[in-house]
């Protein structure tokens, strides 16, 4: 009964509040992704786009296809074109704080979801989910799992990708602390399945005697999988992704992959438009950065998730 | 003097291969060893495919960048209908596709797609590069809107039997590249309309003269360019038994680099199917033995670049004198 006159409440406000402008029309949010290319950044902004409609706010996606550049005319026509607020999924740490300060200028609020960018002052506030101390968890986890000795190897990203290198630092940072294991190769496969697997037949070719294997995606993972399978090694290799995609969710629960870092892109795209809400209706003090923890899941606590989330 | 160094061009994709396959196996003893063999052959299958469609459209002095496009296109229909089917609740309907149905249905696309691309090119004067480069962006759009910009999974033991499965010894993969180029070496040597393809590219005016329906051929071979994007597509597909939307990026920058290498002119007229095999070849096993030899991936991009180069250069030197 208590819940029921809170939700009769929100409604009430939600009806009244001051989610139009003057001439009527709903507040406009801009949502713009690094790139569409990669499931993880679809679910993030639709999840965005969707919280901003459920707030009464209409809203429409931009992708930036991994392009700075792209992304600055991204920014002006959104500026231009009189939206009220920005959820900002950067391209580049360094290179988009430009992007964010031009909004930010133009008294447009700028909320950073997942990845960073390199200024206290561009962004209202970041929402950020920790990939180097995830892969911090994920070494140890790792460490623990190949018994502190062994070869193994490690998949990378696209090189040009600053999470690619979080990762790989955070992980390493643990690792690296353990003489007896020897990364034996360490190689880029794009963020991209296919290529994980052909670079993983290579590996598994030169090193037939690796234990593991840390991939910087979930992606990545599934591609080294069925290179192990085809070699007759998924006993062998250990294998660990990152992200919580749906194929590696169901890939920990069948023992195939070792284990995965979910993060919540849903949580952070939801906390983002809250917060463009708040700002909407005055509120202007903000937490610079908002950390959003990032889960190591294995098959013990697999039971708990599903794709890009918990279970309710 | 001349006829010498001729016949010496025309082995040097296949000298060149060798050459590396001999140092590659001096520096590494995992190189020269049959599981790795199948590797490497597995692996270059798709790009095989690609590129034989990619030298019939070079050698008529044409170019596709939409390849890659077409492929995750393709992958993605046939997965998609494979797995869900289509269903019109409006019309109380559902039509399911079995696994051939929905291979026949991805490689139509393919095919419909390189028609386009063929019809756009003959019919409006576009320049193959505009055209194809407009349809690189369409396919991958259309991609995007048929998975929601989400991977299909789990295809089946039918479906990723073409990719990871084997036959009398030899993988499936293997097999199809193998049948597509004997396919395609005949078309370009043994028949009328082989011989119409290497005439536009050499003089397309000349061949207009001479009574060769221009427009009809360049269609059929941008169509045939789609069709064997789309087998690619349903191979990588199978491989992973994952439709992926980011499926084949950038494939198309590598099937151009597999036809150069493998000695035909970008300017059309001069170039062979199985010079475009050793072209794949030589990539492939360029990719493969550096990740054996454990190059960083920053060095590795320097190295490709240079050998797409070099064999530029060595196929200009050879054929100065003709």
């Amino acid at each position: 009964m208590k819940h029921l006159n809170i939700w009769a409440l929100l409604l009430l406000l939600c009806l009244g509040c001051g989610n139009k402008n003057k001439d009527g029309q709903p507040k406009q949010i801009a949502i713009v992704v690094s790139t569409l290319n990669n499931p993880w950044f679809v679910f993030l902004a639709e999840s965005a786009a969707e919280k901003a409609k459920a707030l009464g706010y209409t809203s429409k996606i931009f992708d930036s296809q991994n392009n700075t550049a792209l992304e600055t005319d991204h920014f002006e026509n959104a500026i231009a074109a009189g939206y009220d607020a920005i959820l900002f999924n950067p391209t580049d740490a360094e290179g988009s704080v430009v992007n964010a300060t031009k909004a930010t200028d133009a008294d447009i609020p700028v909320f950073c979801m997942d990845r960073e960018i390199n200024s206290r002052t561009a962004a209202t506030s970041q929402i950020l989910s920790d990939s180097y101390a995830a892969c911090v968890q994920l070494g140890k986890l790792f460490v623990g799992d190949l018994d502190r000795q062994g070869n193994y190897a490690e998949i990378l990203g696209i090189v040009s990708d600053n999470n690619t290198w979080n990762r790989s630092k955070g992980f390493h940072s643990v690792v690296d602390n353990f003489p007896d294991l020897k990364m034996v190769a360490q190689q880029s496969a794009e963020f991209d399945r296919n290529k994980a697997m052909e670079v993983m037949e290579s590996i598994l070719q030169a090193h037939p005697d690796i234990k593991g294997v840390f991939c910087g995606n979930d992606a990545m993972a599934m591609g080294a999988y069925q290179a192990t399978v085809a070699a007759g090694k998924e006993d062998q290799v250990k294998i660990y992704g990152f992200d919580g995609a749906e194929d590696a969710v169901n890939a920990v629960k069948d023992g195939k992959i070792n284990a995965t870092a979910m993060q919540f892109p849903k949580l952070i795209a939801e906390k983002a438009a809250t917060l463009a809400d708040a700002y909407f209706k005055g509120e202007r003090n903000f937490r610079k950065k908002l950390p959003i923890a990032v889960d190591v899941v294995t098959p013990k606590n697999i039971d708990q998730y599903i794709a890009y989330g918990k279970k309710n | 003097m001349i006829q010498q160094r001729s016949k010496i061009a025309k082995f040097q994709s296949l000298i060149a291969l060798l050459l590396m396959c001999v140092v590659l196996s001096l520096l590494s003893d995992k190189f020269l060893t049959f599981a790795n063999g199948w590797n490497v052959l597995r692996q270059i299958s798709v790009n095989v495919c690609i590129s034989v469609g990619m030298t019939l459209v070079i050698l008529t002095a044409g170019i596709d960048l939409s390849v890659g496009s077409i492929l995750a296109f393709s992958g993605a229909i046939a997965a998609g209908l494979l797995k869900f089917g289509i269903a019109l609740p409006t019309y109380d309907l559902y039509i399911g596709f079995t696994l051939l149905g929905a291979l026949l249905a991805g490689t139509l696309v393919g095919a419909a797609l390189g028609t386009f691309n063929g019809f756009v090119i003959t019919k409006f004067k576009v320049p193959p590069f505009v055209a194809t480069l407009a349809m690189l962006t369409i396919a991958r759009g259309f991609t995007m809107l048929w998975t929601k910009g989400y991977p299909i999974s789990s295809l089946g033991k039918e479906f990723s039997f073409i990719g990871t499965g084997w036959f009398l010894g030899i993988p499936v993969l293997v097999w199809i590249a193998a049948i597509v180029v004997l396919l395609a070496t005949i078309l370009t040597n043994r028949t009328a309309f082989g011989k119409y393809i290497y005439a536009i590219g050499g003089n397309e005016s000349a061949a207009k003269l001479s009574g060769i329906n221009i427009n009809s051929v360049k269609i059929w071979v941008y169509a045939l360019a789609g069709i064997l994007a789309a087998v690619g597509g349903i191979m990588v597909t199978s491989r992973l038994n994952s439709a992926q939307p980011n499926a084949g990026l950038s494939y198309e920058l590598d099937s151009i680099a597999a036809v150069v290498i493998g000695g035909t002119s970008l300017a059309g007229g001069r170039g062979t199917i199985i010079g475009t095999v050793l072209g794949a070849m030589i990539i492939g096993v360029l990719n493969n033995g550096l990740v054996l030899m454990d190059v960083s991936p920053f060095w590795q991009q320097v190295v490709k670049g240079v050998v797409i180069l070099l064999a530029v250069i060595i196929d200009k030197a050879n054929h100065k004198e003709e």
